[in-house]
């Protein structure tokens, strides 16, 4: 999907660059191998791009123009319509009401197209272009609790990486409670526990366990519901 | 603290005029050790920037600026992230470029 875009519009001046945001490089690389992307495909093992350019939840997108400028800041990114998702009957209640939210989740794949698309035909007179006091405007609210808590990320991440997940456990629950709206931080931590060992690839369910507080649908349904899940 | 990693985790960049991201910049005088590395210390508390410490593993770590915005500058920052087969790409490199940077996750 992105590599389709990029082969589209790299020929007239424009890169896509993808981030991966996984602790461990060898969940994301089968994606990137599939994916064939002839475009930047990086690894941010550290989640560090969250705290540089305001990523809170996938996919998002930062535009950045010629000079270096952000022109759009962090916001929901799709290029495909979601598919709604229909249950076979008898299936569990806990999964039905997980559906039951996906199938709420925002689709902004028409517009974020058109965006794009204004983009590429006027340059820097779209108007979807921002000022830079606009894109500072429209970043989010950054309080010293979700600062605390990237660093509380990071310690965690750090642990997890020189001693094990036990010793990161505390800093990501302190992360998780810190900024609750910070799905990355949670998606990242839950699906740790909840992977079965040797599994092909990461839980994406993220349900209730007994080393977080927090699970995907009762967060999600804590937020608002699947409507608020980008904010 | 070594100053160029700061600069590749933060976006802000000790300079004499004090501490600097894009065209902001705020006073830190002492931020700059005479050995050239920097107070961890002193830039904490001049850019709200919280010190979370790990007492049993002897850790530190300095959060990201804090009481504005997500963004402090429209300014990209330049971080230097690796690809699947551990090459070093630095954001700056598509400069002449219009650039998409799209997030996602396995999980």
């Amino acid at each position: 999907m992105w590599q389709t875009l990029h082969a589209e519009l790299e020929p007239v001046g424009f890169t896509v660059v993808t981030v991966a945001l996984d602790i461990d490089p060898a969940n994301a690389t089968p994606w990137i191998d599939a994916a064939a992307p002839t475009h930047p495909s990086l690894i941010d093992t550290g989640h560090i791009t969250n705290d540089l350019f305001g990523f809170v939840n996938v996919p998002m997108s930062v535009w950045i123009d010629e000079d270096g400028m952000i022109v759009r800041p962090a916001e929901l990114a799709l290029l495909e319509p979601r598919v709604r998702r229909e249950l076979s009957p008898g299936m569990p209640e806990r999964i039905v009401n997980m559906m039951a939210e996906v199938n709420k989740l925002p689709d902004v794949s028409v517009s974020y197209r058109a965006m794009i698309d204004d983009w590429v035909a006027k340059g820097s007179l779209s108007e979807f272009i921002l000022s830079p006091g606009e894109v500072i405007d429209r970043s989010r609210p950054y309080p010293m609790e979700h600062a605390r808590a990237a660093a509380c990320f990071e310690l965690g991440q750090h642990l997890w990486r020189s001693v094990g997940h036990e010793a990161a456990v505390p800093w990501w629950r302190e992360a998780h409670r810190l900024n609750p709206d910070n799905w990355t931080y949670k998606r990242q931590a839950w699906t740790l526990v909840t992977t079965p060992e040797g599994a092909d690839a990461p839980d994406l369910l993220q349900g209730p366990n007994d080393v977080y507080e927090g699970n995907w649908l009762d967060d999600v349904l804590a937020a608002g519901g699947g409507e608020e899940y980008y904010g | 603290m070594d100053p160029l990693d700061f600069t590749a985790r933060t976006g802000w960049t000790a300079k004499p005029q004090g501490l600097c991201q894009g065209d902001v910049c705020v006073p830190a005088p002492g931020a700059i050790k005479a050995d050239g590395t920097l107070d961890a210390t002193v830039i904490s508390e001049r850019l709200r920037m919280p010190l979370v410490h790990d007492e049993a593993h002897g850790l530190w770590a300095l959060g990201p600026a804090s009481g504005g915005k997500a963004l402090t500058t429209a300014v990209a920052p330049d971080p230097v992230l690796r690809d699947r087969n551990g090459d070093s790409f630095s954001l700056s490199s598509l400069r002449g470029r219009r650039t998409i940077m799209v997030a996602w996750a396995s999980w």
